[in-house]
């Protein structure tokens, strides 16, 4: 089993200066700002933030698919400089190739890399079979439920032993029952595997019971309002969400996304005429916010 | 079931309101008085199953067909997918192909003629072009609709550009390369049978309007329903390979 039973953890990401802008009709539009994160080797970090904060931008820069205006990214000191098989990704719309079944879906990467047909083939059912897959190893994607297809995908971007794994709101798409079960099968291979995670999403909840640091992203442009670290132990139980630890981080995290939120939507919330609304914002008024 | 029954009865009222048509010679605006009838044409097709010259006829037409689509498939299909790809491509040659595709393949039959030594060559060219445009078309719109998304998940899996080609590109537009095939196909036999009429010696095309020289009516409408049974045939073809190569499109 290749990358798979590696014992010391690897993935150090360090982003540094970062700021990324994009040419429109209307000129330049600044997309993130002056961002500085980093990941250590085998930890679990979420970025959460404001829907259209940049955050997914930011998380396709750190896979490759767009360069930096300003700064660098890192991964274990070598420079990101495109995609590659060292950064595994998981997509919100799953992006599995609807050609291929669910095994050469998971064969892809080690095709890819030239490994011999009969070798990836094994490695692809043994994968499958952690993911609790291989029944569907013939099917195509299509016939599979949701949670089922970002299971393939996750295991998709496993099967070459990238050294980050990168997640753009995976489960995003997911009914809540799902998406509980999806979480618990992601922490025990993040945990099985020891690999850095970066995962964005904007669900609180999702992001506490995940990781062990949260970045809360500013609305628009994006750049780090506040580094939370999520001192829970592991392994950590459904049951966990109701704790009061849990609650205090949850109502922390909460007040600063509503804050960005609603700086997001002042204009909105202006342009409406909504100002003698006066939505309290833990002692400030809507006005003090904006 | 219920489909295919009723289809059998829809067939069978059109054979007998055909039937009566011609027994009875209607005049009414269009004059049934020289069709013949579907028995008339029965008879005929009894004779000419045994006829080696019809079989030859048709035998030339599919030969045609098969030449200049297959060429046409061959050509349309890669152009497509290089112009869908490579920008500097696209932007040279796309320019030439929309001042030829609006052009009938029927109009180019002179132009053939000159162009090439033998009639043979000019049919099959006709019947070329007939198809290459609806290749070359629905090719490059299923280049145009490839999630690019699919694109990034092959590269940071390791893909490169060759077998990003071949592992995205190229399954992801084969549902319209076979809608172009499928169209392609069918402008084929449009073309050819307009080529033959005109300039053909042998053929199902040449065939069915040297039976109108010759006064043979049945042998019309014969001619008629070998074309309608051909291009039917060789539209399942297509529909059967398309199944055969995306498996994971059929039910």
């Amino acid at each position: 089993m290749s990358g798979i039973a590696t014992s010391a953890p690897k993935g150090h990401i360090e982003v540094r200066n970062f700021s990324l802008s994009y040419e429109t009709i209307d000129g330049a539009v600044q997309a993130v700002t002056d961002t500085h994160i980093h990941v250590k080797p085998g930890e679990f970090v979420s970025i959460v933030g404001p829907s259209g904060c940049g955050k997914s931008t930011f998380l396709n820069a750190v896979a490759g698919f767009l360069k930096p205006t300003t700064g660098t990214i890192t991964v274990d000191g070598e420079r990101v400089s495109g995609p590659s098989a060292e950064r595994g990704m998981v997509f919100q719309q799953y992006s599995l190739f609807p050609w291929k079944t669910v095994r050469e879906n998971v064969e892809f990467g080690l095709k890819m890399r030239g490994m011999p047909r009969s070798q990836r083939e094994r490695a692809a059912r043994t994968l499958l079979g952690l993911a609790g897959l291989e029944a569907f190893e013939k099917h195509y994607p299509e016939k599979l439920s949701g949670g089922m297809k970002q299971r393939v995908g996750i295991v998709r971007a496993l099967a070459t032993g990238p050294k980050v794994l990168l997640l753009d709101e995976p489960f995003g798409a997911l009914d809540a029952q799902t998406r509980v079960i999806m979480q618990q099968i992601l922490t025990n291979m993040w945990q099985r595997l020891k690999i850095s995670v970066l995962f964005v999403t904007h669900d609180i909840d999702e992001a506490i019971f995940l990781s062990d640091r949260v970045y809360c992203m500013t609305a628009r442009p994006g750049s780090i309002k506040a580094e939370i670290p999520i001192p829970l132990e592991r392994p950590r139980q459904q049951s966990m969400m109701m704790s009061s630890e849990f609650l205090a981080l949850r109502r922390g995290l909460m007040s600063l996304i509503r804050e960005e939120s609603l700086r997001a939507m002042g204009g909105e919330i202006n342009d409406l005429g909504m100002q003698g609304l006066n939505i309290e914002l833990h002692g400030h008024s809507l006005a003090d916010v904006i | 079931m219920r489909a295919t029954a009723i289809g059998i009865v829809s067939l069978l009222a059109f054979l007998l309101v055909w039937h009566l048509l011609t027994t009875y010679r209607v005049v009414f605006f269009v004059r049934f008085t020289n069709v013949p009838s579907p028995l008339a044409v029965y008879a005929s097709f009894t004779k000419a199953i045994h006829d080696p010259k019809f079989l030859m006829h048709i035998l030339l037409s599919c030969r045609r067909i098969f030449i200049g689509f297959s060429l046409a498939a061959v050509v349309g299909v890669p152009l497509a997918l290089i112009m869908g790809r490579f920008k500097l491509v696209h932007e040279v040659i796309f320019p030439v192909t929309e001042v030829l595709r609006p052009i009938p393949a029927i109009a180019w039959v002179p132009m053939a003629i000159m162009l090439w030594p033998t009639n043979e060559q000019s049919i099959v060219f006709i019947t070329f072009l007939g198809s290459f445009f609806p290749i070359l078309v629905n090719t490059l719109h299923g280049m145009s609709l490839v999630d690019p998304v699919l694109v990034r998940a092959a590269q940071c899996l390791g893909a490169r550009e060759r077998s990003i080609f071949r592992e995205v590109y190229f399954p992801a537009s084969l549902p319209h390369i076979f809608t172009g095939l499928t169209i392609g196909m069918g402008v084929a036999w449009v073309s050819l049978i307009a080529a033959e009429m005109i300039s053909g010696q042998y053929g199902i095309g040449y065939f069915t309007w040297e039976a109108y020289s010759l006064v043979q009516y049945a042998d019309i409408a014969l001619g008629m329903i070998a074309i309608g049974v051909l291009g039917l045939g060789s539209s399942l073809l297509i529909r059967g390979a398309g199944h055969l190569v995306m498996p994971w499109r059929s039910k």
